[in-house]
């Protein structure tokens, strides 16, 4: 399975309630133009998407704020998750599709092969992590996402996922209008 | 020199609707995080870096909520990326103080002396407005510093030297 699949089959167990921050690169392109509604679609800033849904996520306490980033930018940002764990926000949900790639810039390796990303996870002090491995076996991916969306309190789900050879076409609208078109959702 | 009482500016900051703050310390800051640490008007949320504090003030705005930032010199450049392709792309007004470090009361302290040189350079080129405070001006400047921001919808910076807002 793909990221861009996985991003498919969230499309389907959303309510339309969900505020969603997407990773810069593909991860944003493809969440723009697989998830239905106006969600935040990070053009730069790599490495912020956990600390931008954190900051929501206590702004917005009533409403589920998920976080969908790839692999190299969760480990650039990878100390605001030690902040997320400080806090433990209930309503935070974080969704890393893992291919060990810096799959937008031409897929060079990242690091991630080395790491154990539950353990490491855990180690934080946040036991609601979740790890699978998607590349050979599909049949769990409706029920872990509704499980991560739908059940309460903080949720992290670590996805291993294949290359990503869906390529889709960037973000037509300028970040201000997405910005825009976010907040009017509030 | 006198300090700025912390009790009466985070009194301004609250008058003001900010509800959150983050960053990372200064010893500058000293008396000023104490208060804030202790003030049930505000949340404080310690970062780990700089660019997180921007990460998570810009979300917090983005859900309708006013955050203001509180870091060293040195975080200035660990912000670059989240301010020109975050806050500053997406125009999201940010209050920032930050600690003027490297100016001759820091002599003692090499590590800070280069950026003490070229904070105000960093700030012109990253296009950042920025004032600074003193105990007998503050709140006049950060009056018009916040209705600059809000004008333009993009980050600011209030430098803060040594005595100001701690030690």
């Amino acid at each position: 399975m793909k990221g861009a699949e996985v991003i498919s089959k969230l499309s389907t167990i959303l309510d339309g309630e969900e505020l969603v921050v997407s990773s810069n690169g593909n991860v944003s392109r493809q969440a723009y133009h697989l998830l239905q509604g106006d969600q935040f679609y990070i053009r730069g800033s790599m490495g912020l998407p956990v600390p931008i849904g954190l900051g929501l996520a206590l702004a917005q306490p009533r409403r589920t704020v998920l976080v969908i980033t790839g692999d190299g930018n969760f480990l650039m940002g990878l100390s605001a998750m030690t902040t997320v764990a400080y806090i433990k926000p209930d309503n935070l949900k974080i969704i890393i599709l893992d291919n060990e790639l810096y799959s937008t810039t031409g897929g060079q390796e990242t690091v991630s092969s080395a790491i154990d990303f539950s353990i490491m996870i855990i180690g934080m002090g946040i036991d609601s992590v979740k790890s699978f491995d998607m590349r050979d076996d599909e049949n769990l991916i409706t029920e872990m996402l509704k499980d991560t969306i739908h059940k309460p309190g903080l949720k992290i789900l670590h996805l291993k996922v294949e290359d990503d050879t869906i390529k889709v076409d960037d973000i037509p609208q300028h970040p201000t209008v997405i910005k825009d078109n976010f907040v009017k959702r509030l | 020199m006198f300090m700025i009482d912390s009790d009466n500016f985070l009194s301004y900051l609250t008058d003001n609707g900010f509800t959150l703050s983050t960053g990372v310390p200064c010893s500058y800051f000293k008396d000023l995080l104490l208060a804030l640490e202790k003030d049930n008007r505000f949340t404080y949320i310690p970062a780990t870096r700089e660019d997180e504090a921007i990460g998570l003030a810009s979300g917090y705005f983005l859900g309708g909520g006013r955050a203001f930032l509180i870091i060293q010199n040195s975080g200035l450049a660990n912000i670059g990326d989240a301010l020109t392709s975050l806050a500053q792309l997406y125009q999201i007004p940010l209050l920032v103080f930050v600690s003027y470090r490297g100016l001759e009361s820091d002599k003692d302290s090499p590590e800070h002396v280069v950026m003490g040189d070229v904070t105000k350079p960093v700030l012109d080129a990253y296009q950042i407005p920025y004032w600074t405070i003193q105990e007998h001006n503050w709140k006049d400047v950060l009056d018009n510093a916040l209705e600059v921001m809000e004008e333009i919808k993009k980050p600011i910076c209030i430098l803060v030297k040594k005595g100001v807002l701690g030690e």
